[in-house]
């Protein structure tokens, strides 16, 4: 019988410190009025920042606690690192946005925060309750930050959308929880690999169905095909600094969640989940370079690339190796400083008439703002995967661990796909190199500009010095294995 | 102290160049096309193409020698002063450097390596940015950095009108890092490397001007023939490397040796592994030093502005090909054939060039192909074996050369950019200094006693001479003859310049002598035309050769040669001398005597005339067998081949098939839940069915 | 033990065919009552199994509380069902098929199952026997030590959940007036009346 002991707290204290902060921050909202909204942004991004500092001050080395249910491993400090990065830079790049377009409203920190927390919980999540428990935490906040703009039809309709496909993701994920506790017994990660190592005949088969039901709802928290649907329009539809969170922290979060599942539950049947994945993956770069093509609104065009991207991403774990972790743990950190880069161009998208989307609009930058169009140019070629940029090299180490792992088929369908995926990066560029200027924008607020100059300058000079970022990764991978 | 040798220059080289890129932008703020300042500017742009090109609009006009400046003329760039004076004086202090480093390495033999970083490592390929100073080099060392500030300094004033000062002096500079990078070499690939630095300088200074269709056409030519050398030249690389299995220069000569003998089979047929090696490097130096068959780009290259013909196209750059001889001559001497090979190519050279040279009436051609025909006197020297001899006169042919090249560009510059010979005349009554200066250049070139090129090219016969085989005999006859045709041709110029009936009073009243900073450096090249004679043939001939230049110079052969040199009977001594005489007198009699001669003779011998006149019709031929074929074949291959085939299958077919890839993917995305959802479950089932039926088995 | 199976099979049936009702019925309203018939239904099957717990709360939370509001809701909206279900018919087979395939495809995996005598050894949850103890004590034992992260992480998700719902519905329009109870108490008479002289003929220019 279980004592009346509490479990050790102290791998938990990062997300401690953003329930408690972000409950916090919560009453002096509500008791200081939305006027706190500023100051509440601050606090947030302060307490994402100490929250990132307690996690690298955790005692070195994997720590487990409830159970067993909640680990923090290399590999969970590395993606949380990167989660906090991600949201943190939300909020920075929001507080422009929420200004001007009068939408100060201190529940977006607060949800932001919770949010994060339940990205922590889902990249330590080492059981299928712990996960499931983390991945709707993580979600319902985005559902509500995505309808936040409740007066704008849009928004709504991306809200609701989300939320649905969402519920309906989960339930799919739930049966295939219930499918694989039915027929390993257990729900931890280590109980489940033990069991499913021994899993012949039917038995095997249901297993295998679970996990074909458990991967469609990771599937689509990271948005990838067929599982993509909400992507595009969700991306266009919320608001522009809710967009920017989506795209980057929750991705992190998802393919932290994908892959430790995958690695930690069903490491003896890697060649059946090795065939969702390649399906998925192949599936998600075609579709993500062909539809980007034929978009006009520059959110939409980054859904979609955002779809591409995590097809990318996932190669690396298709490939089932600690190589390949490690390339998709690399990818996530250069995809997220590239997206982020993005968006900050995309938020400093605003004129006299107010925000505007489409990549028309940025027709002529490189006259009418020559430092931005440089950045944006430099980022749109690092998407696109040009040497010596960031991307290439992410591009670069995903389809190394495949080809070790034999899986020269799906490399060269990345190496095909991702020609046909710089097109659309290259035609931004040309626009705004080549066509005739537009109105000049409005010049960009310091946080964005600082934002922008960050990950440009990352993905720039990350050929200069990658061991850091690839040693990191690489100790975090192995921490799996 | 080498290191600021080799960098110095292209320090001043990036200097200037930062100085002229910011002239250009302030020059032309805003001239993308599409800018709005795009209508002022293109004015600007016309008026450049109408000033900025010198020989284009003063040919008939006097007014900018008067010193006034023309109201609308295009001002010199900013900071051309900083950008003149910056890298004159970083040459001058390389130069400096250069003449210590000779005397240190050439007489106290301190040798040395002074590796700067590593270049590329991969597998067994291994190559380091080194310099390697040994006595070979630091010859050269004294021929680029001299030869090269003389002409920096020189073109401060030559250059006076250009508004492109910063650019010029930048291209300059970088050609001199690009062949000091070149003579410093320890490796193939780093010579290659200076190599290619030296081609695209010399690309961009004969291109200087780039408003004259004939100096783009002149600058393209040259670096096309030149790739046909260099190819050679980088499969010689290739093919030394996949032999000894280093580039390196040490390892290299180690290995070859025990090459000898040795096939390459190619194909179904088999060579001799060090022969080929050895002609596809000489390939490269044909090239670039403009031997015959490769010679066709050096004429032309005399669009670009004179002092780069001085320093480039006559003294430094293209002996380079003599240079890498003499630095791979432990190779060739293993190969007997190669040289044989070279010594034709050499003698040929020197003889068809100089018949070339007798009837041209350009200035600056008629040296040109002095200076084609001086390189095959060097390459005949090196084929016979006697390197150093070579090298000295490669070291002598510079100063000579340069300090023609250099007079030309004041008789140039006297006359109004005239450089029809036949146009001048009587030009020693103006510019009395200049023609001194020149008939100074030409005693020695023609070898007159005393004088550097006296000592220099009697060596060179006299080593043809004494050498045994047909290819050396060959040699020795056309240098021989050659030697008349030079003092001929040379004297042609002069007299026709700086002697007889002006052809033009008014340019002949106009003319004047240049400014003082063009004529010291004249002055300093005409003291080197006697002082790198008589001082220098004991360390470039004879025991005294082995003594100086150590192993830097694989002297096989030379010790026998020299010895029997100096066996020789008196009438072979004195031949060169008195081929030089009989040269001189027709031209006398040509050109002061009897005017009327030459004329009646070129009339008698219309074809031999025109043959001559017309280079042998060497362009015509060329023009016919290759750039014809190739222009047609590009032809092709872009209509059909590109425009047809590949665009049609290839971007065009497969971008317009993505587009319809396109259009349907983003038909799926119709905005409505339920088929998102739907979408789902298909995706869920399809998996399903997947393992269903074929997955887990 | 024949009552129990009869129970068994009354209470799945029922589940099962007020279940298919749920979607079948057209009248919204209907369906939630159908709805509310298998949730008991499933609190039956609940007790059968002897976690009465767990059949009280189906009852209390979801009878009482969900399945209820729902019926407001339902009622409130007055959703047109017919419209709704326009276009049905076209994707029914499309529909039917997959669905079929799904279902064909787990009902062969479950036909197939036997639990594997292993499983019993990785259960790592410790099962008291319900002789010594009811399942109630039991849940509670455990609740509160050994899943009180499930359960606290659960408690944040509804705080979530509440944030959302005021977040997306609570509207404070600035130009509605509202009742400060605080402020009408502390209200005085110097703050609530003013009293002005007023010369005749002049009026008042505020």
């Amino acid at each position: 019988m279980y004592g009346a002991q509490l479990p050790s707290l102290v791998p938990l204290l990062p997300g401690l410190v953003l329930g408690i902060g972000a409950m916090a921050l919560l009453m002096l909202g509500v008791f200081r009025g939305q006027s706190f909204g500023r100051v509440v942004d601050f606090i947030a991004i302060v307490l994402l920042v100490v929250a990132g500092a307690v996690l690298v001050a955790l005692p070195p080395g994997k720590l487990t606690t409830f159970g067993g249910s909640f680990v923090v491993d290399d590999f969970a400090r590395f993606l949380k690192v990167l989660a906090l990065i991600g949201s943190a830079a939300a909020i920075l790049m929001s507080l422009d946005y929420a200004e001007r377009e009068r939408q100060q409203r201190f529940e977006f920190s607060v949800l932001v925060l919770l949010s994060t927390l339940g990205m922590l919980m889902l990249i330590s999540a080492a059981d299928l309750i712990a996960l499931y428990l983390g991945l709707e935490l993580m979600s319902l906040p985005l559902y509500v930050v995505a309808a936040s703009h409740r007066d704008s039809l849009r928004a709504t309709e991306a809200g609701l959308k989300y939320f649905v496909l969402g519920a309906l993701s989960s339930g799919m994920l739930l049966y295939g929880a219930s499918l694989v506790y039915g027929f390993t017994g257990t729900v931890s990660f280590s109980g489940i690999a033990h069991a499913a190592g021994q899993e012949t005949g039917a038995g095997g088969t249901g297993l295998i169905f679970g996990i074909v039901f458990l991967f469609a709802g990771f599937c689509f928290k990271v948005s990838v095909v067929p599982f993509h649907m909400w992507t595009p329009d969700v991306y266009e539809g919320a608001p522009t600094p809710v967009t920017a969170f989506f795209a980057a922290a929750p991705k992190v979060a998802g393919i932290a969640m994908f892959v430790r599942t995958a690695v930690m539950a069903f490491p003896g049947i890697t060649g059946q989940w090795q065939q969702i994945l390649v399906f998925v993956s192949i599936a998600s770069m075609a579709l993500g370079s062909f539809a980007a093509i034929g978009q006009r609104n520059i959110k939409r065009l980054m859904a979609y690339s955002s779809i591409g991207h995590m097809g990318f991403a996932l190669i690396g774990l298709a490939a089932g190796t600690s190589e390949g972790v490690q390339g998709v743990l690399i990818y996530a950190a250069i995809y997220v400083t590239m997206t982020l880069g993005v968006f900050a161009v995309i938020l400093a998208m605003r004129r006299s008439g107010g925000m505007v989307e489409t990549i028309d609009q940025l027709a002529g930058l490189a006259r009418t703002n020559p430092t931005m169009a440089f950045f944006m140019a430099m980022l749109l070629f690092s998407l696109a995967g040009i040497p010596p940029l960031a991307g290439f090299f992410a591009k670069f180490y995903v389809f190394l661990a495949a080809i070790k792992a034999g899986l020269y088929v799906l490399a060269v369908i990345g190496v095909v796909t991702s020609v046909v995926g710089a097109y659309y990066y290259l035609a931004i560029v040309k626009i705004m190199y080549f066509d005739e200027p537009a109105e000049s924008f409005y010049s960009m607020p310091a946080e964005l500009r600082l934002v922008l100059i960050v990950c440009g300058l990352f993905n720039i000079l990350f050929f200069v010095y990658p061991g850091p970022l690839v040693g990191v990764a690489s100790a975090a991978a192995s921490s799996l294995f | 102290m080498y290191e600021a040798i080799v960098l110095l220059p292209l320090l001043g080289a990036v200097i200037a160049g930062v100085i002229s890129l910011v002239g250009a932008h302030n020059r032309f703020p805003g001239a993308e096309p599409g800018a709005p300042h795009d209508d002022h500017a293109a004015p600007l742009a016309a008026e450049d193409r109408a000033h900025g090109a010198p020989s284009a609009d003063m040919a008939g006009s006097t007014l900018p020698h008067t010193g006034v400046e023309e109201p609308e003329h295009a001002p010199s760039a900013a900071g051309s002063l900083g950008a003149e004076l910056i890298t004159s004086t970083f040459l001058a202090i390389a130069c400096l450097l250069s003449w210590y480093a000779f005397y240190d390495v050439g007489f106290l033999r301190n040798e040395a390596r002074e590796t700067l970083f590593s270049f590329i490592g991969s597998a067994d390929l291994h190559s380091a940015w080194l310099l390697r100073i040994d006595p070979l080099t630091a010859v050269m060392l004294v021929v680029v950095t001299t030869v090269s500030s003389l002409v920096h300094i020189y073109s401060i004033g030559y250059m006076e009108e250009d508004p492109y000062k910063p650019r010029f002096f930048s291209y300059l500079s970088f050609f001199t890092f690009a062949m000091l990078m070149l003579v410093t070499a320890d490796n193939l690939l780093q010579l290659f490397f200076g190599w290619e630095g030296v081609g695209l300088a010399s690309y961009l200074l004969i291109g200087f001007w780039y408003h004259k269709p004939e100096a783009n056409a002149a600058a393209i030519k040259a670096f096309i023939v030149n790739r046909v050398g260099d190819f050679g030249f980088s499969l010689g690389i290739f093919a030394a490397f996949y032999l000894t299995g280093a580039i390196d220069f040490d390892t290299v000569f180690d290995q070859a040796a025990g090459l000898v003998g040795k096939n390459i089979h190619f194909l179904s047929w088999n060579f001799d592994a060090l022969t080929v090696v050895c002609l596809l490097l000489f390939m490269g130096a044909m090239g670039k030093s403009a031997q015959f068959l490769l010679h066709t780009w050096l004429p032309d290259a005399m669009e670009g502005p004179t002092p780069v013909s001085a320093l480039i196209h006559a003294a430094t750059m293209v002996t380079a090909g003599v240079f890498m001889v003499a630095r791979l001559s432990p190779l060739f001497e293993l190969a007997p054939n190669a040289k044989a090979v070279v010594t034709v190519i050499g003698a040929t050279t020197a003889m068809f060039a100089a018949t070339v040279g007798l009837v041209q009436n350009d200035i600056k051609r008629i040296i040109a192909y002095s200076t084609c025909s001086q390189l095959g006197y060097m390459f005949a020297a090196m084929g016979a074996g006697a390197y150093s001899v070579g090298m000295f006169h490669l070291f002598t042919h510079a100063f000579f050369k340069a300090l023609l090249f250099l007079g030309s560009g004041c008789v140039i510059l006297a006359m109004h950019h005239e450089q029809d010979i036949r146009k001048m005349g009587g030009l020693r009554h103006k510019i009395p200094f200049t023609h001194w200066m020149m008939v100074i250049g030409t005693l020695a070139l023609t070898g007159f006693p005393l004088t550097a090129g006296f000592f220099s090219k009697d060596a060179i016969i006299s080593a043809d001479d004494v050498v045994q085989g047909g290819a050396a005999a060959y040699g020795f006859i056309m240098t021989t003859l050659a030697a008349a045709l030079t003092s001929f041709y040379s004297w042609r110029l002069i007299f026709k310049t700086f002697w007889g009936e002006p052809y033009d009073r008014h340019h002949y009243e106009a003319a004047h002598e240049s400014p003082k900073v063009m004529l010291v450096p004249l002055a300093i090249l005409a003291v080197g035309c006697f002082a790198a004679g008589w001082p220098f043939v004991s360390i470039f001939t004879g025991h005294g050769a082995d003594v100086f230049f150590g192993t830097s110079l694989k002297l096989g052969t030379a010790d026998t040669i020299f010895e029997e040199v100096e066996r020789l009977p008196i009438y072979v001594e004195l031949l060169p001398t008195a081929m030089m005489a009989i040269g001189f007198l027709i031209a006398l009699w040509f050109y002061i005597l009897r005017p009327d001669v030459p004329v009646a003779l070129a009339r008698d011998q219309r074809i031999l005339y025109e043959f001559l006149l017309n280079k042998w019709y060497f362009d015509e031929i060329y023009d016919f067998l290759f750039v014809r074929p190739v222009l047609w074949l590009g032809r092709l291959l872009w209509k059909g081949g590109d425009g047809f085939l590949i665009d049609g299958f290839g971007p065009d077919g497969v971008s317009a098939r993505v587009l319809d890839v396109t259009k349907n993917v983003i038909r799926l995305q119709t905005g409505y839940l339920y088929h998102y959802a739907f979408a789902m479950l298909i995706g869920v089932a399809a998996l399903v069915t997947w393992f269903m039926f074929a997955g887990p088995h | 033990m024949i009552i129990h199976a009869i129970f068994f099979w009354l209470f799945a049936t029922v589940c099962v065919g007020s279940a298919v009702m749920v979607i079948a019925s057209r009248n919204p309203v209907h369906s939630v009552l159908f709805l509310i018939l298998a949730f008991i239904n499933a609190a039956g099957l609940f007790v059968l199994i002897g976690a009465e717990f767990l059949a009280w709360i189906l009852v209390i939370v979801y009878v009482g509380a969900v399945a209820v509001l729902f019926l407001f809701v339902v009622m409130m909206l007055d959703v047109d069902f017919a419209q709704l279900r326009q276009g049905f018919l076209n994707y029914l087979p499309v529909g039917v098929i997959i669905g079929g395939i799904l279902l064909a495809e787990l009902l062969t995996v479950l036909f197939g199952w036997a639990i594997s005598p292993e499983i019993g050894k990785v259960i790592t949850a410790p099962i008291p026997p319900s002789s010594e103890i009811s399942n109630t004590q039991a849940l509670g034992l455990v609740l509160y030590t050994r899943y009180i992260y499930f359960f606290q992480a659960a408690g944040v998700i509804l705080l979530v959940a509440m944030i959302g719902a005021i977040v997306l519905t609570l509207h404070h329009k600035p130009n509605v007036k509202r009742q400060n109870i605080s402020e009408q108490i502390a209200r005085t008479k110097s703050s609530a009346i003013e009293i002005v002289q007023v010369k005749s003929g002049q009026g008042l220019s505020s």
